[in-house]
């Protein structure tokens, strides 16, 4: 049977062959930058990491080095400056993330309650989004603006920097700077408050009836509830950090390029091992965060199993009568 | 005296018994005002640099070097404003900022909704691949695609024999290309906003547009573009700053061949020396906390644009960010 044109735009069948076409059609300008100004020069990067290259009026020029004392990879561990630097990165995360991530949820948890005068906390705590930029934040940090905190006095602080000075450091890193640090939960505060919305009063409701307080309810129901956004703003937050001005990492790679000594190679090779370590990063937000969580199993006492069957029959009964009613 | 104290004991009882029969109410108001300071405290920490800045803005370098004057200047002046007007070439790097930043999310949107489209309303073969690619690429670290993006831009300009002042490496041209495939700042972002927005949109109105003989483009047009102004709007303000504020691929693809707000701040210092020369400051203290206060003035100068923005397009912002959907689905 023929069927007409206005049909067959109706069933499925027959659209999933043309939409093949349309959809690539529409995709095409960013299919294309992706493929030219993404995967090609990820892996291009990569590939250099294992050459010399030197700049010439011809182009560039290759040498394979890796078997020489390591080549790039050699280079850059005797580099004086880059692992130190990957280092106080990598304690910048680990101390920056969590942080970011337990404000901004302590932050989007009160402003979830209900308080008046909401709209203009969420402003506030947003607009530093807007206005951060590698320039301000690094004048402001300079001058000083950034650290509100007078934490080298304390005497909690005098005691771990007697007891770990590798401690102290990372602390001072953070609450040297820790109006920065906040600046960057903007939108963290956001997401967790969109999450917290989302949740079914319901829960708090049952929850309530079966005598939870409201910490009971905190740990028990909003904090495993919103753990895939925490995994979210985690990763959010470990990316923006790597384009912060803080960033140690980032100037020695620009620099390096640069450098006659090294060249590209050797840039290559520091963001090469930088990504990995981003990438490392990443999943161990995930192994901490990211990950589907395991349902418990919840063991029934006899006289709650009796209750809940009766429940289920009555409820089955009641179901029964209303369609025979009808 | 006696009758005093007894209305004062009474009143106490009173008080007393209240606080027995309304414990839920109290501890509700206890609650609230904690949660009050606990917020406004942090709202401070906040903003405390902002007032800082705005602050220090307006000292003069007596004022600076003054233990006394803390946060209010002696005397209001805009001169510090005016000199570091001066400095950051302010009317040149106003229009470039502008003019590139809107030309960039002007490509970044178009992209973005097309790209954007293609994902919400199409089933295409690589569709869930390509999609976590898109958010795979996210976390890709800028350095390790800049190096070879510079190598390749350079040797294209060289092909095309654009090389030379404010061409090809010098000017804006190569985050334009970029920007104009789909991958400027935090694309992907971008994308995700326009597809979960995108979704929102009835299929029952596509149906009726295709019986009615409309194209694919036309489908586009009239039902998705239509419909979803106020995203459009939440995605280029987003990008607008976003590439407003982007300074670390600017640096290695223009360098110093345009004068944009925020490069020209982040090189102040330098420049402070060269485009102030002949200019006798009437107190001249400290050279370092001179350039301070015009420094403070300069980042305010490059931030009431995109404070104007957030105050105009708050909601929006706020929006835009919510829409992602990227909260667990």
């Amino acid at each position: 049977m023929a069927r007409n044109k206005t049909l067959r735009a109706l069933t499925g069948e027959s659209r999933i062959e043309n939409q093949n076409k349309i959809a690539y059609l529409f995709i095409a300008p960013w299919l294309l930058g992706f493929l030219t100004f993404v995967i090609y020069p990820f892996f291009k990067t990569i590939y250099n990491t294992f050459f010399k290259i030197t700049s010439e009026s011809i182009g560039l020029t290759y040498f394979y080095n890796l078997i020489d004392k390591g080549g790039n990879y050699g280079t850059a561990f005797r580099n004086l400056y880059f692992f130190p630097q990957l280092f106080d990165f990598i304690v910048m995360e680990f101390t920056y993330v969590p942080t970011i991530i337990i404000v901004a949820f302590i932050l989007a948890v009160l402003l979830n309650t209900g308080v008046k005068g909401q709209g203009i906390f969420r402003v506030i705590f947003f607009f530093p989004v807007i206005i951060m930029s590698g320039p301000i934040t690094g004048i402001l940090y300079w001058n000083g603006a950034g650290s509100l905190l007078t934490y080298a006095d304390n005497i909690i602080f005098k005691m771990i920097l007697s007891y770990s000075p590798q401690l102290a450091e990372a602390l001072s890193g953070l609450f040297g700077n820790f109006t920065m640090v906040l600046w960057f939960t903007g939108i963290p505060v956001i997401l967790f408050i969109n999450a917290l919305q989302k949740i079914n009063v319901n829960l708090y409701e049952a929850a309530k009836i079966d005598g939870a307080n409201g910490w009971q309810i905190l740990w028990k129901i909003k904090v495993p509830i919103v753990k895939p956004t925490a995994f979210v703003c985690a990763v959010f937050t470990i990316v923006q950090l790597g384009t912060y001005t803080g960033n140690p990492v980032f100037y020695t790679i620009q620099n390096s390029i640069y450098d006659r000594g090294g060249g590209i190679g050797l840039a290559s090779t520091f963001a090469a091992i930088y990504t990995f370590v981003v990438f490392l990063i990443v999943g161990v937000a995930w192994f901490l965060l990211g990950r589907p969580e395991k349902i418990k199993k919840v063991e029934l006492s006899s006289i709650q199993r009796i209750n809940m069957e009766a429940l289920a029959q009555r409820r089955a009964e009641q179901k029964k009568g209303t369609v025979t009613a009808q | 005296m006696n009758a005093l104290l007894q209305n004062v004991r009474a009143r106490y009882d009173r008080a007393k018994a209240y606080v027995r029969g309304h414990k839920a109410k109290v501890t509700h108001v206890v609650a609230q005002i904690a949660i009050y300071v606990f917020l406004i405290t942090i709202s401070y920490v906040f903003l405390y640099p902002v007032f800082r800045m705005i602050s220090i803005s307006f000292m003069s370098a007596s004022d600076l070097v003054n233990p006394e004057v803390d946060w209010l200047p002696s005397k209001f002046t805009f001169a510090n404003y005016a000199i570091a007007w001066k400095v950051l070439n302010g009317t040149v790097s106003l229009t470039n900022s502008i003019k590139f930043s809107g030309l960039m999310a002007l490509f970044q949107t178009i992209v973005s909704a097309l790209t954007g489209f293609a994902f919400a309303r199409y089933e295409f073969r690589g569709k869930k691949l390509l999609y976590t690619i898109i958010l795979l690429s996210f976390i890709i670290p800028v350095p390790i695609l800049l190096i070879t993006q510079y190598n390749m831009f350079n040797e294209f300009y060289q092909l095309i024999g654009r090389t030379g002042q404010g061409q090809g490496l010098g000017s804006y041209d190569s985050q334009m290309i970029m920007a104009f495939f789909g991958q400027g700042v935090n694309s992907a972002i971008l994308i995700m906003i326009f597809v979960n927005f995108f979704k929102l949109i009835p299929n029952d109105l596509y149906e009726a547009g295709k019986i009615d003989g409309a194209s694919p483009i036309q489908l586009f047009w009239h039902i998705t573009i239509r419909l979803s102004l106020s995203t459009i709007v939440v995605v280029f303000l987003f990008s607008f700053v976003w590439n407003w504020n982007e300074d670390y691929v600017t640096k290695f693809l223009v360098g110093d061949g345009i004068d944009l707000f925020t490069n020209q701040l982040g090189k102040f210092d330098s420049l402070f020396s060269t485009r102030t020369t002949g200019l006798t400051h009437p107190d001249a203290g400290g050279e370092i906390q001179l350039v301070e206060s015009f420094k403070m003035a300069a980042t305010v100068i490059s931030v009431i644009p995109l404070l104007l923005l957030y105050f105009v397009g708050q909601k929006s912002f706020v929006q835009g960010i919510e829409k992602t959907g990227i909260t667990g689905e």
